[in-house]
């Protein structure tokens, strides 16, 4: 599966760590949809730490630009 | 002769309309006379130079537990909160089956983060039903409560294990409709049903297997009563939020019920949620639908230590087994290293760098002094540890008594909250009382409301912000006795400093069952509060008074 996102499917925009409602840290991840639609997207923090080490991220920022199908990657 | 006049005070009654000068009497329980008020009295408050209002409704708690041995609700009612509504989320301690017990308290420790101790030593399970919980709260109430029932219990107690496996059958659902009379009968001031909350192993609470005809026929109960349905909608995605305000809204369209979901509030990451959300509820109130989101007041921050199990943890379940263990035997797990290196593992392949690295040392408590405010990645490194496995040793140092803060920002700008706080459609609550108790505080809310949204914000006036959390509040769930200074209404009357009235800084308590820590926040600028016309707390501190009720 290709690391970047391909033509016509969703991509990653952005991403940011919150905190949740109940205390515990949250990381949004916004997501572009192929009609140019946008739209957040809330990860718990086991399957945001997840994206991040499917992404080989570092950083949230250095999520921008993967597929959206990196999110159900080891789910 | 009065009981009680509350004199020569600014009277801000609850119902929004401007305060005035005058003095407040009560007899037997109720008010008996606001304005310029004649005659003599047993009992005279002073209170020239502060504000004589309704006491305040915190409409959304878990104190279900904590009233069988804290009558008053501890610290709540120093805040002025004469009424609490324990039963939120899909969860109240009745009804309940002796043989449920244990799984309802796993629940109960998931969201309320209460130690054992709490469930085995504080009081004596006495019922069942949910007459009888009553009682057993009724015995030594300061505090005047006003209990939801929960859905996954009312689940539970008809469907058993089943309940947390599959849809109910129709004579299921039937049987869960009787049980749902008999708990409003009984006192009961609506149901609580949850899209979102899980149990102690990560599982989904029992609501979250109904389906929407399951939904509708207690909604039909409801109805008969004209009682309250609130929820946790999936608060954490927009669109689906405003998908359950539109499913709420044809249930109260239907049935004639007043709904409720909590929580709502705002965040930088996702600016829109907040007002998109609002706008639907907006929509709704046109059609004739009752919808109230509520919206909390102060912003998140999170606390905990491993002294008790928190929900920083809540997605590691081998960090929350460890932390449930007795001290000693969790002491021995914290030592071992395959255990150890397990729970490290755990916290991803950063040794746990992404999700603790950022905490911050408290202070306070058995910490190192020079660590205080030092985040947990700076020391780590200079341990040369990984986050985890610093936060582990260092907090085996000091007998686990080191508490860490992170300070991850969430629900905080005070600019964009505060005029949604002020809309007529928002509903002011979602405090979350009693829950989370050792991670973070979740009292003082009305007095930052006051504080933050009042005095410094400008936001609301002080006669709106008293509506909000008394006559309108009342109005929302019913509460016809309560929420005014009206002669003949309940007299629940807070007397507190316009100028002053705040919350405190948060600090840890350990005065929880088997000493057990959380975090609270004490009151600033109240003088006086009644319940139900007897002084329940004044000059700092609680009385012997026990006029607290269930009020429907």
């Amino acid at each position: 599966m290709s690391p970047r996102a391909g033509e016509g499917e969703a991509v990653i925009v952005g991403a940011e760590v919150v905190a949740g409602h109940d205390g515990s840290a949250e990381l949004v991840v916004r997501l572009r949809h192929a009609n140019g639609a946008e739209a957040p997207l809330v990860l718990d923090e086991e399957a945001g730490l997840r994206l991040m080490r499917n992404c080989g991220a570092s950083h949230v920022d250095d999520l921008a630009g993967q597929s959206w199908r990196r999110i159900l990657e080891g789910s | 002769m009065f009981d009680v006049i509350v004199r020569g005070g600014l009277v801000v009654d609850g119902s929004g309309q401007p305060g005035f000068q005058g003095d407040v009497a009560v007899k037997d329980g109720r008010i008996a006379a606001v304005g310029r008020v004649e005659g003599e009295a047993r009992q005279v408050v002073d209170a020239a130079g502060r504000v004589v209002a309704p006491g305040f409704i915190d409409p959304h708690t878990h104190f279900d537990v904590q009233l069988l041995w804290d009558g008053a609700a501890r610290p709540a009612l120093e805040h002025g909160v004469t009424c609490v509504v324990p039963g939120n989320c899909s969860l109240s301690l009745a009804p309940l089956k002796a043989a449920d017990r244990p799984r309802v308290v796993g629940m109960f420790q998931q969201i309320e983060e209460m130690p054992p101790e709490a469930f085995t030593t504080a009081f004596d399970w006495t019922w069942e039903d949910f007459a009888g919980y009553r009682a057993a709260i009724e015995k030594a109430l300061s505090i005047n409560v006003a209990p939801l029932v929960g859905h996954s219990v009312i689940r539970l107690w008809v469907m058993g294990p089943a309940a947390q496996e599959r849809a109910a059958t129709p004579d299921e659902i039937a049987a869960m409709q009787d049980l749902l009379r008999q708990c409003l009968d009984a006192g009961a001031v609506g149901l609580s049903t949850s899209f979102v909350d899980i149990d102690e192993n990560g599982r989904p609470v029992p609501s979250r297997f109904a389906q929407f005809e399951e939904l509708d026929a207690l909604a039909a109960v409801l109805g008969e009563y004209g009682r309250m349905l609130q929820c946790v909608p999936e608060f954490y995605a927009t669109d689906i939020t405003i998908a359950r305000i539109d499913q709420f809204a044809e249930l109260s369209l239907k049935h004639n019920i007043p709904t409720t979901f909590s929580p709502l509030f705002d965040t930088s990451a996702v600016p829109d949620n907040a007002p998109r959300a609002i706008a639907r509820v907006e929509e709704q109130f046109a059609r004739g639908a009752r919808v109230w989101p509520q919206m909390q007041t102060r912003p998140i921050d999170i606390s905990f230590s491993l002294l008790r199990p928190s929900l920083f943890f809540a997605r590691l379940p081998r960090w929350v087994r460890v932390l449930r263990l007795p001290l000693e035997a969790r002491l021995a797990a914290l030592r071992d290293p395959d255990t150890v290196a397990k729970l490290v593992a755990d916290t991803g392949p950063d040794g746990g760098e992404a999700m603790m690295g950022r905490l911050i040392l408290r202070g306070g408590d058995a910490a190192p002094a020079e660590l205080a405010g030092k985040t947990l990645s700076e020391i780590a490194k200079a341990r040369g540890q990984v986050p985890a496995q610093a936060l582990i040793d260092l907090s085996l140092e000091h007998g686990l008594d080191v508490a860490f803060l992170s300070a991850s920002q969430g629900h905080q700008s005070t600019d964009r909250i505060g005029p949604m706080l002020a809309h007529p459609l928002v509903h002011i609550g979602a405090s979350d009382g009693g829950a989370h108790i050792a991670s973070f505080s979740t009292y003082g809310d009305t007095g930052y409301l006051f504080s933050e949204f009042v005095r410094k914000g400008r936001h609301l006036s002080l006669e709106q912000a008293v509506a909000k959390i008394t006559g309108e509040t009342a109005d929302i769930w019913g509460l016809k006795d309560r929420g005014r200074l009206q002669p003949g209404l309940a007299a629940d009357i807070v007397v507190f400093d316009a100028e002053t009235i705040d919350r405190e800084a948060e600090l840890p308590t350990f005065d929880m069952p088997g000493d057990g820590m959380r975090y609270v926040r004490a009151a600033r600028g109240i003088d006086t509060v009644l319940v139900n016309g007897e002084v329940a707390y004044a000059n700092g501190a609680y009385t012997e008074a026990r006029a607290g009720v269930v009020c429907v």
